[in-house]
């Protein structure tokens, strides 16, 4: 009898160990932070990030909705993204989100809850059709709008107004002039590393595809089949490589936007190819060393003429979210005009035209360095290609293919002709999969 | 694997007090369990059931399903994923680098704890501080660590690069150099693990019996052969629970790894664990994933296994 007593209440110990397991622990966190006037928001470390979050006690206090933020670096914010999707769990609500990487794939999965209601829903205040072409077109997938846009980027070129003043150089316009500007840079001072720009595998897609529009080449062709087999291409990752290799930084195969601009606000590099997105880091006084010295002008054009790329973050919805309507609410608010117009203080380019015109932005744009920084952005705006990379399902992969590629020629381990070959074989099973 | 090692050494000992002048081959099997007892190991078979054998049948059901990022599943897909691990040159490239790793790490560490462990063993004043402070490295969280490092390894503002500096060595690009990249991985795992290789050693060495040390110098024996011929084989059941400690986390690296390098320069550091986080976590091929890491279980399994088949032949020798 005590035996069996015994069996019993160890069985119900064991049990009462083993189910809390079963649940995930962000599912009991939000179960007892939240309530019915709560949303979660997951964010990856972004100026836009960084420009809204001051914002939100303004959203709580006037709406009583409570708003739990997790901040993270951006693949590890994609990392808890993906898992909270993929578990079908109700514990965050709202996330940013690259459409121009992960749209498909997200699409396709069921990542996003649709918002073409939601939006057609909202009060006329809210003024949808405000939203730039190119901004609110780059949130759907298939013609479903699956996020709202919060921003514009694009990759753009900086330099050092003081240098360039003393050394008598003007910027480049040309991917030539480009690659000329930073041998010449490396002859008036070798202490200065003459220009900064990404070669870290997953992030070197985004300012190399310039390179690849440049030289007259799309992504890929009408019937979805990549073009890395175009003489463009190779030209394209010749120019690439060289300047990153003989012009660029010790170290430059790691490089992406943090280590650029770190290293161009501690007045270290001459010139820097990077998102538009990065004035604030490079302008910031309290960081940065060249704050009166940022001169900014798009991407010198290629062989094809001037092609930069422009693309914008998103906020998206859970369709797993218990919380939708309040999580709407926070979206509708995040993307106001009110709010993007108080995001330009913070230097985030507005996706909205009538706040990219509104006097209340414009006029405060009074240093030569931020008259310059939304010209680019205009240029961005009216110019460029949304085709970031190639699209499918398998982007991320598929960036993944091309920065290894292009990284080994960065190296010198192998020629422009071998990489494009070998990125064209590896994309064409990854593009034909979806 | 704990118990085993006492085991042996109390057998060391008790050939030396002369009670049993051969080595034993016998080996203390467990306690008889009293009765009514195993009800109380319930919870723990039934919590290592759920958090051990599901997941890994899960697993294994992955490996040879299709899952899709949406969360269905295609179904049975037979070999599939496998056959395409063994065409996945990056796969073939993922375990060069992983066994790099483990052969480098594993050999600078066990050779370096030695000579550390017996520096430790040896009593001066302020041992025990000096101790405490070695044990730094081991218990720091390896993300800390490998963010310092980082910092260390900076090619324009790291203090590696400056110390070079300093003695007139050229800067070298640390994490960028596909062929310099997994040495500086191995360092920072080496500057990490050594100290606790010695602490352990340094236990070892201060448990051995005296008696025969005292007997092989009798019969003349010199210092070097005392250490080589005395010491070390006393010591092997000590150096090998050490080494497997480190090779069961040598196999899997991953934390250094992902803080540091992502896996790159062009996949130079790209060992078998980081490729099959990039393929389930960015690639989103949970499936694929589970087949590489089956791949990972198996090679710990076997390395593990020679170990412990190694370690037995060892010890029964003394």
């Amino acid at each position: 009898m005590s035996t069996r007593k015994t069996v019993i209440s160890c069985a119900v110990v064991a049990g009462a160990l083993v189910l809390p397991a079963c649940g995930s622990p962000s599912d009991a966190m939000s179960e007892g932070e939240g309530g019915e006037g709560s949303v979660t928001l997951v964010m990856s470390n972004h100026p836009f990030q960084r420009g809204i979050e001051p914002l939100i006690p303004e959203f709580e206090e006037e709406t009583g909705i409570q708003v739990d933020v997790q901040t993270f670096a951006e693949q590890q914010a994609r990392d808890k993204i993906q898992l909270n999707l993929q578990s079908k769990s109700s514990a965050m609500d709202v996330f940013m989100t690259l459409p121009s990487r992960e749209g498909p794939l997200f699409a396709t999965s069921g990542y996003y809850e649709p918002l073409d209601d939601y939006i057609s829903g909202a009060p006329s205040e809210y003024d949808a059709d405000d939203f730039s072409r190119g901004a609110i077109d780059g949130m759907k997938v298939d013609g479903t709008t699956y996020a709202v846009p919060v921003n514009v980027e694009g990759p753009v070129l900086y330099y050092r107004t003081d240098l360039f003043d003393e050394w008598g150089l003007t910027p480049p316009e040309t991917l030539t002039e480009l690659l000329d500007t930073a041998a010449e840079i490396a002859d008036r001072d070798p202490g200065i590393t003459p220009i900064t720009l990404r070669g870290a595998a997953a992030a070197l897609p985004f300012t190399f595809g310039t390179f690849v529009h440049g030289n007259g080449v799309e992504f890929t062709d009408d019937q979805g089949a990549p073009n890395f087999d175009e003489p463009g291409a190779v030209e394209a990752i010749d120019q690439y490589a060289t300047l990153a290799r003989e012009s660029g930084p010790p170290g430059v195969i790691n490089y992406s936007f943090t280590e650029s601009s770190t290293l161009f606000a501690q007045g270290k590099a001459a010139m820097m190819l990077e998102s538009s997105n990065e004035l604030n880091s490079v302008a910031d006084p309290g960081s940065s060393t060249v704050t009166e010295h940022i001169g900014i002008v798009p991407v010198p054009a290629g062989s094809a003429g001037p092609a930069p790329t422009v693309l914008s973050w998103g906020l998206a919805m859970s369709p797993h979210s218990e919380n939708k309507e309040a999580a709407w609410q926070f979206l509708e608010w995040a993307t106001s005009p009110e709010t993007q117009l108080a995001l330009t203080e913070a230097d985030i380019a507005p996706p909205r035209a009538s706040v990219a015109e509104d006097p209340a932005y414009t006029d405060t744009l009074d240093t030569p360095t931020q008259q310059a920084w939304r010209e680019a952005v205009a240029d961005l705006q009216e110019n460029g290609n949304v085709e970031v990379g190639p699209v499918g399902s398998n982007a991320p992969a598929m960036r993944q293919v091309i920065g290894d590629a292009v990284g080994k020629v960065i190296l010198g381990e192998a020629t422009p002709e071998d990489a494009a070959a070998e990125i064209q074989s590896g994309l064409e099973p990854l593009l034909a999969d979806g | 694997m704990t118990a085993t090692m006492t085991t042996s050494t109390k057998t060391a000992r008790r050939g030396e007090h002369g009670k049993d002048h051969r080595p034993t081959r016998r080996r203390a099997g467990p306690a008889p369990v009293a009765r009514g007892v195993w009800p109380l190991m319930l919870p723990a078979v039934i919590v290592t059931g759920f958090l051990v054998i599901l997941p890994v049948l899960y697993t294994v059901w992955l490996s040879v399903s299709d899952r899709r990022p949406d969360g269905s599943n295609s179904g049975f897909v037979g070999w599939a994923n496998f056959s395409r691990m063994l065409d996945d040159p990056l796969f073939w490239n993922s375990v060069r680098v992983t066994l790099f790793l483990f052969v480098v790490c594993l050999v600078v560490e066990t050779l370096l704890g030695l000579a550390l462990g017996y520096l430790l063993s040896i009593d001066v004043p302020g041992r025990r501080i000096f101790q405490g402070l070695m044990l730094i490295p081991a218990i720091t969280a390896s993300v800390a660590v490998a963010l310092v490092w980082l910092l260390i390894y900076d090619p324009s503002l790291g203090a590696a690069n400056q110390i070079l500096d300093a003695v007139g060595i050229d800067p070298v690009v640390w994490l960028g150099d596909p062929n310099i990249a997994p040495w500086s991985i191995a360092i920072v795992d080496i500057w990490q693990w050594t100290p606790f290789m010695a602490l352990i050693i340094a236990a070892g060495i201060r448990s051995l019996p005296s008696d025969p040390f005292e007997a092989a110098s009798i019969d003349g024996a010199s210092n070097w052969r005392k250490a080589r011929h005395v010491g070390l084989p006393l010591l092997m059941p000590v150096i090998s629970v050490a080494v497997l400690l480190r090779t069961v986390d040598l196999v899997r690296f991953f934390d250094t790894v992902y803080v540091m390098t992502q896996g790159g320069p062009v996949n130079s550091t790209n060992t078998l664990n980081v490729y099959g986080y990039r393929t389930a976590f960015i690639d989103q091929q949970a499936s694929y994933a589970a087949a590489l890491q089956l791949s990972l279980l198996v090679l710990v399994v076997a390395i593990a296994g020679l170990f412990t088949w190694w370690r037995r032949r060892q010890t029964i020798e003394y």
